[in-house]
């Protein structure tokens, strides 16, 4: 799985405004580390990051660019550069059974019911999950339903992985589990987390704050800098401004 | 999902889908077309044989889907009773429990994923404007999320509970409606994340 | 377009939510099923197409053999029983309330209860009773006089309905895609 230039992500002076707010601006970042981390706090703009570099937005400003595609334009072509894992997997399971959701993925680029089934099998049989592919999705356990997710991200074989707050939620265990398997992929690896830990073995950290990118480089610098400010922060008071 | 299907395998759930609605409509028009109370008890047998066919516990649960229908008997019976008409009841009820039975005997016989796929050949003249696509992921979408939003409210149950000594009324309307339009949203975002519907 | 799909595939999981869940208690202590409430709300929130779409998608899953019916029921037989009229009315019932709210410019709780009621009873019961009438061999003034228990319990449903779509547009204005 190539981590060169032409599977990059690049953001060319991009900005993302929702009637009249502006949530990100000034964007100008080229991405082809094999593990990059995105933290921040609440509210920082890094999850409407994630979705402009999925293409599930359009950038008010500027550009975005996926393995050269349009994300936002060119979703049938995204399919094979980048592969999402949401935070919560009730708002990713789309159908009532595994193999179902398993197949999904893979009629969406053209294959057919049965190629499809096949495959989904073949890589539950690999899991040692076989038993799995007739199981209801609503049966299954929180780290279940997420383990289900990673595999339907990983059916697509994109050349980058898009994680939403992978660990947000789960306990140690699987937690642990889930960081080993996510550090074995071949493939690039962007996560976004509020949490240092999450990004900690990341090649280069983006800092964002307010929209903007804030500190940007090695993961052991940039998170030395974000967990004194976060620890800054916390000394204070709440934030007690009002949005509306 | 629970489906109506009855897991007990009978001689009919191997006859294709199709000729047993088509069945069903034909006698379904035939029922309506009777008028005899003796004509329509002969042909209210039919159903009954076809039940019977399939042994007892098959049979409990066809008598058993019939409860709902107790109000309109109940009502036919007093009105044509009050009437001094019960032949006319006779028919009415004769001809209500056998199109009921009838079209439960093909409901029971009949897996989902069957009676599906022949929805979605009924629907393929739709094509240009419903996609099949669409369809089936739409069918598939309310399968998956009535037990989400099913668990869901029942949250949302408790935790009127946990504030409030009173059963949980009418408000608890609010956030699972809410609760739908936001889940629609995301869910629009992660089928848009893996390819869209188009 | 995925929105339109996604909004019709859980409102029709609603509606079928609503049945399965225990009777709402009103203040009077008046146990009613709030599945009817759903389908009104499928017009009021989701608009004409869109609601009676989400609508029609609950029966189809009905009748492929689902209990989705409040009370359990589902499959072909509930298309055979005299209560057919209803059923059929239901899409209709949820277009027009809809297309009430999409067109009256009146304020949203206004609209959305003038929707409730002519879709929700007048248009509802313009198919019920008649289907009603046929199936039991009734006149339509009998079949009428069957059904009026039910008005007052419908015309509460209709406010609530109301009430709903009103905190809705107050407090997602953007998702209440009726006047979006």
């Amino acid at each position: 799985m190539a981590a060169g230039k032409q599977t990059g992500i690049e953001l060319i002076g991009a900005g993302y405004a929702v009637a009249g707010k502006v949530i990100l601006s000034g964007l100008d970042l080229t991405l082809t580390e094999s593990r990059i981390g995105i933290v921040g706090r609440n509210g920082s703009g890094k999850t409407s990051l994630l979705r402009l570099i999925a293409g599930l937005v359009a950038p008010s400003t500027g550009q975005v660019r996926v393995a050269g595609l349009t994300p936002s334009k060119d979703r049938r072509g995204m399919l094979a550069a980048l592969g999402i894992l949401f935070q919560n997997p009730d708002h990713q399971i789309l159908f009532p059974t595994v193999g179902e959701e398993l197949a999904f993925g893979l009629r969406q680029i053209g294959q057919t019911e049965a190629e499809a089934r096949h495959a989904a099998r073949i890589l539950l049989a690999s899991e040692g999950r076989a038993h799995w592919e007739d199981a209801a999705t609503h049966t299954l356990s929180q780290g279940q339903r997420h383990y289900l997710c990673l595999l339907s991200v990983l059916l697509m074989q994109p050349q980058t992985i898009l994680l939403d707050e992978p660990f947000a939620g789960l306990d140690l265990p699987t937690q642990a589990r889930l960081a080993r398997r996510l550090a074995a992929l071949p493939q690039r690896t962007l996560t976004i987390s509020h949490d240092p830990a999450a990004v900690a073995g990341c090649d280069r950290v983006i800092w964002i704050e307010a929209g903007r990118v804030h500190a940007d480089g090695a993961a052991a610098e940039v998170l030395a800098r974000f967990a004194a400010e976060m620890a800054r922060l916390g000394d204070q008071d709440a934030d007690t401004h009002l949005a509306g | 999902m629970l489906t109506l299907t009855s897991p007990v395998k009978t001689w009919a759930h191997r006859l294709p889908a199709w000729g047993k609605l088509l069945a069903l409509c034909a006698y379904t028009v035939l029922l309506f077309a009777l008028q005899a109370p003796l004509a329509m008890a002969v042909a209210a047998l039919l159903p009954a044989a076809l039940i019977a066919s399939c042994g007892g516990s098959f049979a409990i649960t066809s008598l058993r889907m019939l409860r709902p229908l107790w109000p309109f008997v109940a009502v036919v019976v007093l009105w044509h009773l009050w009437l001094g008409d019960s032949a006319g009841g006779a028919v009415v009820i004769l001809r209500m429990l056998a199109a009921v039975l009838a079209a439960n005997f093909v409901t029971m016989t009949t897996q989902l994923s069957q009676m599906i796929a022949l929805i979605e050949w009924l629907a393929r003249p739709l094509a240009p404007i419903l996609s099949p696509r669409a369809l089936a992921l739409a069918i598939a979408l309310v399968i998956r999320f009535i037990p989400v939003m099913l668990a869901r409210t029942e949250a949302i149950a408790q935790a009127w509970r946990a504030r409030s000594p009173r059963k949980p009324g009418w408000r608890i309307l609010l956030p699972t409606t809410l609760a739908a339009l936001d889940d629609a949203d995301r869910v629009a975002e992660a089928l848009r994340a893996r390819g869209g519907a188009g | 377009m995925e929105k339109n799909l996604t909004h019709i595939a859980l409102f029709a999981a609603l509606i079928a939510v609503l049945g399965l869940v225990p009777k709402i208690e009103l203040l009077s202590g008046v146990p009613i099923t709030a599945q009817s409430m759903g389908v009104m709300l499928c017009g009021t929130v989701l608009g004409a197409r869109r609601g009676a779409l989400a609508v029609l998608l609950f029966l189809v899953l009905v009748a492929v053999g689902l209990p989705l019916l409040a009370g359990g029921r589902g499959g072909l037989g509930v298309f055979a029983s005299p209560s057919v009229g209803f059923l059929i009315g239901f899409p209709v019932a949820a277009f027009v309330a809809g297309f009430i709210v999409e067109r009256w410019t009146a304020p949203v709780g206004i609209a959305a209860f003038a929707g409730a009621v002519l879709g929700g009873i007048v248009v509802l019961y313009a198919f019920g009773i008649p289907g009603m009438a046929f199936m039991l061999d009734k006149s339509l003034a009998e079949a009428t006089a069957l059904s009026t228990p039910f008005f007052p319990g419908d015309l509460i449903k209709a406010g609530l309905t109301a009430l709903v779509t009103r905190a809705i547009a107050q407090m997602r204005p953007g998702a209440l895609l009726s006047r979006g």
